[in-house]
């Protein structure tokens, strides 16, 4: 987003904390994507993400008073998606990932996808701790830096960069073992 | 017969004659071709409307955005068209001739003319004076490897002009506009 | 390969929309709720409200929406067309000093070399 939407953003926020309901809805919709994306892919599900997404901008809205900016709002909504994720995946028995039907709402379906890489990051997330998922998604989904991510979970940093460091190598290892399968299947 | 048509014609052609009022709008070429060549181009076109827009952008409380505003105040369209090519001679005279030309015209008065044997780069400055003001300026350079041709219209104001030295790096020209040479064609 | 791996789930992980119609019950629930009243419900067993309320709140919700985003991208493009008339400008004023600046240091050498000639100096 541009500095001039994001100036603009500002100016809705600003609206919207004095009462217009027309600039809460351009906030919302502004952020719903992130939200919602965020939600899903924490849990797996689209009418859990539709829940937490609901529940998250309605607490927003007692919420706008003590939102100071746009940024401060972005973080706002971030924090509590994933805190609140955590915490339904850890009275969780078993994390229910989305069936395969529905696998190709999880990832992006742009023309620069790699399906199979998104086959690996799917059984990557579904593998992950709760904690360890959502530092993934803040890294790689909303491109925060680990400092970032640190404060948005309230976790220290070392265990963040161990969480990305982990992650990594896990898919490190599943494209190798993919490859070494391709190779295996050409020779064959 | 031949008395009153002769009157006719004067009583109709003077009229005009007396309104035709100089245009420091120059027409630009398409340079289209050159374009392509180019390996930078730049072209600005900016009439009235759009310069007002702009204004409304300008930070007041930003020292250059606030000279700027000064200096755009009266005008009335800014048009630069620069092309940047890779390597010697990739235009033509004539390609910058067709707006030379348009300089001779009553009105257009040449201010500066520069020929730099060290830097190769010929610049001309022509400025048109209404009524003690000026009214429109073009800026014609030329150097091996790029040519730039600039036209603002409108009430230019030479001192602010003059005065966004330090913020664009304009030079002091101590051009004197009270010693301008009398209106005629540009030699 | 590990710069591969990153930009590929960076591809992979961009946000997704969520459907349609959800983003329009959120946007009509949000729009209608008025603040401080943070009580969640599923929207798609509609809890405790009547049919009717909902359909109405949705479409003055809609409504809203429809005219402040409207007016929202509106903004939008005309603050770009501002910047970038802004922009222009300074560009335009840039290109112009840089030649002025050229003519100013012909003068200028023009000048000294002249001095430089007369008798005595």
């Amino acid at each position: 987003m541009n500095d001039a939407a994001l100036d603009l953003l500002d100016e809705y926020l600003a609206k919207a904390r004095s009462g217009e309901r027309a600039a809460l809805a351009v906030l919302v919709h502004a952020h719903q994507r992130s939200v919602y994306s965020l939600a899903l892919r924490m849990l797996g599900t689209r009418d859990l993400a539709e829940d937490l997404t609901q529940d998250v901008f309605m607490q927003l809205n007692g919420k706008l008073k003590a939102i100071e900016s746009n940024k401060h709002l972005g973080f706002w909504l971030r924090q509590v998606t994933a805190n609140r994720a955590i915490d339904q995946l850890r009275r969780r028995s078993r994390v229910q990932m989305t069936s395969l039907d529905e696998e190709h709402q999880l990832f992006s379906a742009e023309d620069d996808s790699d399906p199979l890489l998104q086959r690996h990051l799917r059984g990557l997330l579904s593998d992950l701790s709760p904690p360890a998922r959502a530092v993934l998604l803040l890294r790689y989904q909303e491109d925060l830096d680990p400092l970032d991510i640190a404060r948005t979970l309230d976790m220290p940093i070392n265990t963040v960069k161990s969480h990305l460091k982990r992650s990594l190598e896990t898919m490190r290892e599943k494209i190798s073992g993919m490859q070494r399968t391709r190779c295996e299947d050409h020779s064959t | 017969m031949r008395k009153y048509t002769v009157s006719l014609l004067i009583a109709l052609l003077v009229p005009a004659l007396a309104c035709a009022a100089p245009n420091p709008k120059l027409a630009m070429p398409e340079f289209a071709g050159l374009a392509q060549k180019a390996t930078e181009s730049v072209t600005i076109t900016l009439d009235t409307a759009l310069l007002a827009m702009a204004g409304k952008f300008l930070d007041g409380n930003d020292p250059q955005d606030a000279a700027t505003k000064e200096v755009i105040k009266g005008l009335r369209g800014i048009y630069v068209r620069s092309y940047t090519f890779d390597k010697d001679s990739a235009y033509q005279q004539a390609d910058i001739d067709a707006v030379r030309s348009q300089l001779s015209a009553p009105g257009w008065t040449r201010l500066v003319e520069t020929r730099s044997r060290k830097t190769r780069a010929n610049v001309d400055i022509y400025i048109m004076i209404d009524k003690d003001q000026a009214v429109g300026l073009a800026l014609i350079a030329s150097e091996p490897r790029q040519f730039t041709i600039v036209n603002i219209i409108g009430a230019i104001d030479l001192d602010k002009l003059h005065k966004l030295e330090g913020q664009f790096g304009v030079p002091k020209l101590d051009i004197d506009l009270s010693k301008t040479p009398a209106q005629g064609p540009a030699k | 390969m590990s710069q591969d791996i990153e930009s590929g789930m960076r591809a992979a992980l961009r946000p997704v929309a969520p459907s349609d119609e959800f983003s329009q019950k959120l946007l009509a629930q949000v729009v209608a709720d008025p603040p401080a009243r943070s009580k969640s419900f599923r929207l798609v067993s509609q809890g405790a409200r009547p049919l009717g309320w909902w359909l109405t709140a949705s479409l003055a919700a809609s409504l809203i929406l429809a005219v402040g985003i409207q007016q929202h991208l509106q903004e939008q493009r005309l603050r770009q067309s501002g910047l970038e008339a802004r922009r222009e400008v300074l560009q335009a004023l840039q290109v112009t000093s840089q030649k002025l600046n050229l003519a100013y240091e012909a003068v200028k050498s023009q000048s000294t070399s002249l001095a430089g000639e007369k008798p005595g100096v």
